[in-house]
C-alpha cells in the first residue's frame, strides 16, 4: 500500500547551509501526522519540499518526495501546478500576511473557489457572491457576515487564519501541511484555532502534516509523530508512543524538558548543548556530541532507521535503548 | 555521562562552525567599479597635462582623430584629448564634492530627524518636501539665478537637488534602527546621545548612505551637466563635461567628434556609476528571490 | 469616508508646502543681484516705471507685506511682464503649455506603457546572482544617458542624415527613453518585493498560474511604489523638457523659461518655477489619492 506522502532521503543546501540531511516521512491517507523539531531542525524546509516551494536559493541535494505517486520534485510546471491545486494545501505561521493584503477576505475567497470551478453557477446571490464564500467561512467557524467585507489588516491574528485555512481547504484538498500555524496567537485562540484544523480535516478525510515545536501539544492531537533533529527524523511513531515511551535520546530529552510535562517540585532537565549547523552531511549522527549514550561509532557512521516496536528510529543502538527506556 | 556530554558538545559533528560565503559584488558591478576607477585616473592625470595641455592650440582647427589629437581638434585648434580629461577631472570634482556634503548634511538631517522625532523631524521633513517639489533642472537654475552661473551654482545644485531624497532614506533607516531594542537598551542604560548614534544608529545607517551616495554622485553628474550645458553652470574656458558637449553643438555637423568625445565618456561615467550603485545594494541589501512556478 | 479625510489633510498639508515654495521663490528673486525693481524691470527702466512698481509691489513697506503683496499678484495670475517681450508672462505661458503639455503626457504614457510591463517581466526573470543582466543593462543605459546628451546625438544624427522628422516624435521619444526606463527599474524593484511576500507563496502553494497571480496580486500589491514614482517622472519630465525643448526649438514653456534665464529675464524665470512645482505637487496629490483606492492599508489614519 503506497502512502499519500512519501518522503525518502531528502537532502536539502541553501548554498553551503544544510537544512535537511535525508529526512523520511510518510503519512497515510486521513492521518495526522506532527513533525516536531527545533527551529534549526529543517521542519520548515521539509513542510515546503512537500509542495516543492523552496526559495530559489534552495537545492536539492537528494531524495525524492513523492505526492499521491507522483515525483513533486521532477514535475513539469503545469503539472505541478495541478498537484498543487487538486491535492494539497498548506497554511503558514503568519496569518494576515498569507492573505493579500488589498483584497477584502470574501474577494479572496471567491477568486480561490473561481479558480477551482467551484462556484456554483447560482451563488452569485446578495452581490457579494454570498452563497458559497459564506458556507466556507462557516466551515471555519468564521459566522460574522462582516467578515467576508473586511480586510485582512483588520482582522485579529485567530480570526486571518481561519480565513487561510479556508482558503486551502476550498479545494478540499488530501494532504494538508501547516507550518506552525499556532505559533503567532494566544494560547487561547490556538485551541480554536487547531480545533478548527482538525475537525474540518476529520471531515473531509484530509492528511494534516503538522509541523511544531511543542511535542506534548502535537502528540495529543496527532496519530503519529515524527521527531526532527538536524535535518533527519530521529523517531516517528504513533503519537502516544513516542511521547510515553520514547526511545531515541534526544526524543527523550524531548520529552522530559518540555514545560508542560513539568511535576511540581521537580527540576526540567534541558538539553545539553546546541544543535549544530550542517555545511554538508554529517559524517556520524549529529546527535552524537550531545547524547549520553554515544558510542565511537556514533560519531563517523550514519545511522539507519531501526524498527522498534511500532517507531522507526534513528539509533544505532536503539534495540538496547528500548530496554532501558 | 551527561558532564561530559556537555563537553563533547562541538566535537565530532562536521561543520559546526558554519562560515558564511564572503559576499562579492557581482561582475557586472565590477565592471562599472573599474571603469569609475579608471575615470578617475583619467582626472588625475589631467591634473599633470598627461595628455596635453588643454588650453594650447596644437593643430588647425576642426580636424578629426588622428596621430597628434586623438580625439580631433574643436574650432580654436585645441586638441579633443586632454579637454575631455579635464572636462572628466571637472565634473568628477564637483559632483563628488557636492555629494560628499549632501552626505554629511543627509546624514545630519536624518539621524536628528529620525532619531529625535518630535518638531524637528516635522521641520526637516518640511523643507526636505519642499526642495523634493522642485524638477532638478528647474532647481539647478534657480540656484544659478541667484548665486550667478558658475562652479558654485554647480555644487549647491547638486547639493540641493539630492540632498531631499538621501535625507529621507537616512532618516527612515534611523526610525528603523530607533526602534530596536539594542537602542532603547543602550539608553537606559545611561548611553549619551553621541555615543547612541555613533555606535548603533551611525553604522546601520552607513549602508544606505553608501548605496544611495553612489546614485547621488549620477544624479550630480547629470545635473552638473545639464545646467553646464545650458550654460548656467561650469564657465568656458574652464571645461566640463557638459560644456564641452554645448561647446561641440555648434560644429555638430562639421565635426561630430566634439560631442561624441564628452558624450561617450559622461554616459560612461553616469552608466558605471549607477551599475556599481545597483551591486551595492544587492550586496548591502540583499533579497530573497521567488519563483512563481 | 476615511479615505477622504486622510486625503483632504494630504491636499491641505501639499498646499502648506506650495506657501512654502512661494516663499523660497519670493526669498530667490530678492536675493538675485541688482535689486527687486530692476530684476523684474529690467536694467532699462524708468524711474517713472519703478516709482509704479513700488507702489504695487508695496517695496517701501516691510518683507512681508511685500510678500503678501506679491502672493496676492501671483494667486489671481498676474506674473509680472516679460521684460524682453513686454508681454504679460501669464499670456505666454498659457500659449506654450500646449507643447510642453503634449511632450510630458506622451512621453508619461509611454513610461507607463512600456515601462511597467518591461519591469514586471525583468522581475520575474530576476535569479540570485544577478539573472535578467540583459534587462537591467539596458534599463541601466537608458536612466544613464542624460536629455542633453541623447538629444545632442538625435539632432546630429537627423541634421547629417537629412531625416524627416515630424515636429514631436524625436523629442518625445528622447524623454521617454528615460521615463521608460525610470518604470521599468522602480516597477521591478516593487514587484521583487511583493514576490517574497507570504501570500504569494500562498498563492503559489494552491497551484496558481503565474499570470494569475501576477495580474490578481502582484499588480495591486506593487501599484503603490509605481504611482508614486509616476509623480516623481513627471517632475523630472518637466526638467526634462526644459531641456529637449530647447535642443530642438520648439515653442514650449521650457524653452521659454531657459532663454529667460540667459536674457535676466526674471519675471519669467520666477513663474516658470512656481508653474513645475505646483503642477509637481498637484500630480503628487491626485497620486496620493490614487494610491489610497488601490492599497487600503493606507486610507486608514494612523
Amino acid at each position: 500500500m503506497s502512502a499519500l506522502l512519501e518522503v525518502d532521503g531528502l537532502e536539502v543546501d541553501y548554498g553551503t547551509a544544510r537544512a535537511l540531511d535525508g529526512a523520511d516521512l510518510r503519512v497515510a491517507a486521513g492521518e495526522a501526522v506532527g513533525v516536531v523539531g527545533e527551529s534549526g531542525s529543517g521542519k520548515s524546509t521539509l513542510g515546503a519540499a512537500i509542495g516543492r516551494l523552496l526559495p530559489r536559493q534552495a537545492v536539492v541535494a537528494a531524495g525524492t518526495v513523492r505526492v499521491a505517486g507522483e515525483p513533486v520534485l521532477d514535475l513539469p510546471p503545469a503539472a505541478l501546478r495541478r498537484l498543487r491545486r487538486q491535492r494539497l494545501g498548506f497554511v503558514f505561521q503568519d496569518p494576515i500576511a498569507s492573505l493579500d493584503p488589498t483584497m477584502k477576505v470574501g474577494a479572496q475567497l471567491r477568486l480561490v473557489l473561481r479558480a477551482h470551478g467551484r462556484e456554483s453557477p447560482g451563488g452569485r446571490d446578495g452581490g457579494r457572491g454570498g452563497g458559497d464564500v459564506a458556507f466556507h467561512l462557516e466551515r471555519v467557524r468564521l459566522d460574522d457576515p462582516r467578515v467576508a467585507a473586511a480586510y485582512p489588516h483588520q482582522l485579529s491574528g485567530g480570526m486571518a487564519q481561519r480565513v487561510a485555512i479556508a482558503l486551502a481547504m476550498a479545494a478540499s484538498p488530501e494532504l494538508l501541511v501547516a507550518d506552525e500555524p499556532t505559533a503567532s496567537l494566544d494560547s487561547q485562540v490556538r485551541e480554536e484555532v487547531l480545533n478548527v484544523v482538525f475537525a474540518l480535516a476529520r471531515q473531509a478525510g484530509t492528511s494534516i502534516v503538522w509541523l511544531s515545536h511543542d511535542l506534548p501539544a502535537v502528540a495529543r492531537r496527532c496519530d503519529r509523530v515524527a521527531v526532527m533533529y538536524a535535518g533527519r527524523v530521529v523517531e516517528s511513531g504513533p503519537a502516544a508512543d513516542v511521547l510515553g515511551d520514547p526511545v531515541h535520546p534526544y526524543t527523550a530529552a524531548l520529552a522530559r524538558s518540555a514545560p508542560a510535562v513539568a511535576v511540581p517540585g521537580v527540576r526540567l532537565e534541558p538539553v545539553p548543548g546546541r544543535p549544530p549547523v550542517l555545511t554538508g552531511p554529517s559524517p556520524g549522527c549529529a546527535f552524537a556530541p550531545r547524547c549520553p549514550f554515544a558510542e565511537d561509532r556514533c560519531a563517523t557512521e550514519r545511522p539507519e532507521p531501526v524498527r522498534v516496536g511500532a517507531k522507526d528510529v534513528l539509533c544505532h543502538r536503539a534495540a538496547e535503548l528500548e530496554v532501558i527506556a | 555521562m551527561k558532564e561530559t556530554a556537555g563537553e563533547k558538545e562541538t566535537a565530532g559533528v562536521k561543520g559546526v562552525k558554519g562560515r558564511r560565503p564572503r559576499q562579492r559584488l557581482d561582475p557586472l558591478s565590477l565592471t562599472g567599479l573599474g571603469c569609475l576607477l579608471l575615470l578617475v585616473l583619467v582626472a588625475l592625470g589631467s591634473l599633470v597635462h598627461a595628455g596635453g595641455d588643454p588650453d594650447a592650440i596644437v593643430g588647425p582647427r576642426l580636424r578629426p582623430p588622428g596621430p597628434g589629437w586623438w580625439l580631433g581638434t574643436d574650432n580654436l585648434g585645441r586638441s579633443m584629448l586632454p579637454r575631455v580629461m579635464e572636462g572628466v577631472g571637472t565634473t568628477l570634482l564637483l559632483s563628488s564634492a557636492a555629494v560628499l556634503v549632501t552626505a554629511a548634511l543627509s546624514a545630519g538631517f536624518g539621524i536628528l530627524a529620525g532619531y529625535r522625532g518630535g518638531y524637528l523631524n516635522e521641520l526637516i521633513m518640511r523643507v526636505v518636501e519642499l526642495l523634493y517639489s522642485f524638477p532638478a533642472i528647474v532647481l539647478a537654475i534657480l540656484v544659478a539665478a541667484v548665486a550667478g552661473p558658475g562652479q558654485l551654482a554647480a555644487v549647491a545644485s547638486i547639493v540641493l537637488v539630492t540632498i531631499p531624497l538621501m535625507t529621507r532614506l537616512v532618516r527612515a533607516a534611523a526610525v528603523a534602527v530607533a526602534e530596536r531594542d539594542y537602542v532603547t537598551a543602550a539608553a537606559i542604560s545611561g548611553a549619551g546621545l553621541p555615543r547612541i548614534l555613533g555606535r548603533h544608529v551611525l553604522p546601520n545607517v552607513a549602508g544606505t548612505i553608501a548605496v544611495q551616495g553612489t546614485y547621488a554622485l549620477s544624479v550630480g553628474i547629470s545635473v552638473e551637466g545639464g545646467l553646464s550645458f545650458l550654460g548656467f553652470g561650469v564657465q568656458p574656458p574652464q571645461a566640463s563635461l557638459g560644456v564641452l558637449i554645448r561647446q561641440g553643438g555648434t560644429y555638430m555637423m562639421a565635426a561630430p567628434w566634439l560631442i561624441i568625445g564628452p558624450g561617450v565618456v559622461l554616459v560612461l561615467a553616469i552608466l558605471s556609476i549607477n551599475v556599481l550603485g545597483d551591486g551595492l545594494r544587492d550586496r548591502f541589501e540583499p533579497r530573497e528571490t521567488r519563483s512563481l512556478i | 469616508m476615511r479615505l477622504l479625510l486622510w486625503w483632504a489633510g494630504r491636499a491641505l498639508s501639499s498646499a502648506v508646502t506650495l506657501l512654502g515654495i512661494s516663499v523660497l521663490i519670493f526669498a530667490a528673486l530678492r536675493l538675485m543681484p541688482g535689486g527687486f525693481a530692476e530684476t523684474i524691470l529690467g536694467p532699462f527702466a524708468t524711474p517713472a516705471q519703478k516709482a509704479e512698481l513700488a507702489a504695487r509691489y508695496g517695496l517701501d513697506q516691510s518683507v512681508f507685506a511685500q510678500y503678501g503683496h506679491w502672493l496676492a499678484a501671483v494667486g489671481t495670475g498676474d506674473f509680472g511682464t516679460s521684460m524682453i517681450s513686454r508681454q504679460p508672462v501669464a499670456a505666454e505661458l498659457w500659449a506654450r503649455l500646449p507643447v510642453t503639455g503634449r511632450l510630458t503626457l506622451f512621453a508619461v504614457a509611454a513610461a507607463v506603457l512600456a515601462g511597467v510591463p518591461l519591469g514586471v517581466l525583468t522581475a520575474l526573470r530576476a535569479r540570485p546572482g544577478g539573472g535578467g543582466a540583459a534587462g537591467r543593462l539596458l534599463s541601466g543605459l537608458g536612466v544613464s544617458v542624460p536629455e542633453f546628451a541623447l538629444g545632442s546625438l538625435v539632432v546630429f544624427v537627423v541634421s547629417r542624415y537629412g531625416l524627416q522628422t515630424s515636429g514631436y516624435l524625436l523629442p518625445a521619444a528622447v524623454l521617454s527613453i528615460f521615463a521608460i526606463s525610470a518604470t521599468a527599474r522602480t516597477t521591478r524593484d516593487a514587484v521583487l518585493n511583493v514576490l517574497v511576500e507570504p501570500h504569494v507563496t500562498a498563492a503559489v502553494a494552491r497551484g496558481e498560474t503565474p499570470w494569475f497571480i501576477v495580474r490578481h496580486h502582484i499588480l495591486r500589491n506593487a501599484a503603490g511604489p509605481v504611482l508614486t514614482l509616476t509623480a516623481t517622472i513627471t517632475a523630472y519630465l518637466l526638467g526634462g523638457a526644459l531641456i529637449v525643448e530647447y535642443l530642438f526649438n520648439l515653442p514650449g514653456i521650457g524653452s521659454y523659461v531657459v532663454q529667460a534665464v540667459g536674457r535676466r529675464d526674471y519675471a519669467v524665470v520666477q513663474a516658470g518655477v512656481l508653474l513645475a512645482a505646483t503642477v509637481f505637487i498637484v500630480m503628487n496629490v491626485l497620486i496620493d489619492l490614487l494610491v489610497g483606492l488601490v492599497d487600503p492599508r493606507l486610507g486608514r489614519r494612523a
